[in-house]
């Protein structure tokens, strides 16, 4: 565990003058962050506002135009690192769940580590049954998504991707394609994560959710950084315009 | 004009006989243009530049002509450079090519009809693009592609007609033989068209169940 302690103190990531264009269209306009390890960010913005582009450029799933991403002390750029390490070791959950329709729970979860780490088929099942049950579908695991809830559905790929064993996870809108009585699910078991010390970079605009778990909020529009800051200060006290603006519009909702 | 029916069951071991050529031409065609469908299709989505023009040029080729152009060429003009067929396989070969080309469209629309999110979650898994398509993308092509290849089947069946024209004595041109022989031109095409029914229609009742399973 000292080992671990002494990773706490790192650095996970740090990006630098991060671009992402689509043809034209620049999205993001010159980002840069640094994240601790355990640490816990919540990215927030109007729609187009480019959060979900950043992160999902952190794990090159969509390439970024320009920047530098250092990752776990790894300089991320095709060639310089191999990509596809670099996924096993950040783990992403998707706003449309994204799970795989043709397996079931179970095999969802136990996919990436079979194919990917080579894992035993048993020992990945096992591993598949243990973080079912953690985000409480241990009875589902037999089923296919077809047969589950939004909720059900975001849990089992939150399973899927904690299966990787990730340093790192992404939540892109996690709980935005999900029914409202049936969010609850999905933040418990998020919550729970961040207590064991996950490290999370979450783009949600759950207030109660940033306000319990968040260690910083980021405040991103038009492609920019706006405001940065703990959720007291970016909600309590909002320094720009935008934000307080947007937070207003949040509030009604 | 009466359809005779004690011709029509006269004649059905004749009209049955050019029916199995039709059934059996059919199925082998279907299995060599679906196992061509399936490589043609890859390697137009994932072949790269060079093996996806050519492929691409081939399925527009294919498809911009008439299949009974390509039974003739095969079996007609073939031979004049050396390259002999008898009957049955040049006809094969003939429907396989034609076939293969729409095949190869049916398995790249299936392919794109699974959502681009897929192969994220694959990719974030840290998969590569062959592990995204042989556990992803590809076990859910199957089921999807099933409905549009029995109805592909079953335009099949009825494609062999063409083969007539290459003197085969499928179940068409049996049918056009005993109306030769018997001055009756309409007993035996109706006969014909029953047969062609009896085949046809338990495929595309298969292919509307399984569209709806896949729903």
């Amino acid at each position: 565990m000292a080992d671990e302690e002494l990773h706490s103190m790192g650095r996970i990531l740090d990006v630098v003058d991060l671009h992402k264009s689509f043809g034209t269209l620049e999205v993001i306009k010159g980002v840069s962050f640094g994240l601790d390890h355990k640490e816990r960010l919540v990215l927030m913005g109007p729609s187009g506002s480019g959060k979900s582009t950043l992160v999902r450029c952190l794990n090159w799933i969509e390439p970024p135009t320009s920047g530098r991403i250092v990752f776990d002390g790894r300089e991320v750029e095709p060639g310089a690192c191999d990509i596809r390490k670099l996924r096993e070791d950040i783990g992403m959950v998707f706003q449309q769940f994204n799970v795989f329709p043709h397996l079931t729970a179970l095999q969802n979860v136990a996919l990436g580590p079979i194919v990917v780490k080579k894992l035993p088929r048993a020992d990945a099942e096992a591993e598949a049954q243990e973080l079912l049950a953690k985000v409480g579908l241990a009875h589902r695991a037999d089923h296919k998504p077809g047969q589950m809830s939004g909720g059900e559905q975001q849990r089992v790929a939150i399973a899927r991707a904690l299966a990787m064993h990730p340093k790192l996870m992404l939540f892109d809108e996690p709980t935005s394609s999900i029914d409202v009585e049936l969010i609850h699910e999905v933040l418990d078991v998020m919550v729970k994560l961040a207590d064991e010390g996950m490290t999370m970079i979450v783009v949600t605009h759950e207030m109660g959710f940033a306000k319990e778990v968040a260690d910083r909020v980021v405040f991103m529009d038009q492609g920019l950084i706006i405001e940065t800051g703990t959720p007291a200060e970016v909600f309590e006290h909002p320094q720009q315009e935008r934000t307080r603006n947007f937070l207003s519009k949040v509030h009604l909702a | 004009m009466a359809i005779d029916f004690r011709l029509i069951w006269e004649k059905l071991p004749f009209l049955l006989g050019g029916a199995w050529t039709t059934f059996s031409l059919t199925c082998v065609s279907m299995v060599f243009a679906t196992v061509a469908g399936l490589i043609v299709g890859l390697l137009n989505m994932f072949g790269g530049k060079v093996l996806g023009t050519i492929t691409r040029v081939y399925i527009e080729a294919v498809r911009g002509t008439p299949a009974l152009l390509l039974i003739l060429i095969v079996y007609y003009a073939l031979p004049r450079i050396g390259l002999n067929f008898p009957q049955f396989p040049a006809a094969a070969v003939s429907l396989a090519v034609c076939y293969a080309a729409y095949i190869a469209e049916v398995f790249r629309s299936a392919v794109e009809s699974i959502p681009m999110g897929q192969t994220e979650a694959a990719y974030s898994l840290g998969m590569s693009r062959t592990q995204s398509l042989r556990y992803i993308i590809l076990p859910q092509t199957f089921r999807r592609v099933l409905p549009p290849l029995a109805n592909e089947f079953a335009a099949l069946i009825k494609d062999t007609s063409l083969v007539a024209f290459i003197s085969m004595e499928d179940l068409l041109f049996r049918s056009k033989m005993v109306s030769a022989a018997t001055y009756d031109y309409f007993s035996p095409l109706v006969g014909a068209a029953l047969i062609y029914l009896v085949m046809t229609l338990p495929i595309m009742q298969w292919s509307r169940s399984l569209e709806k399973k896949v729903d």
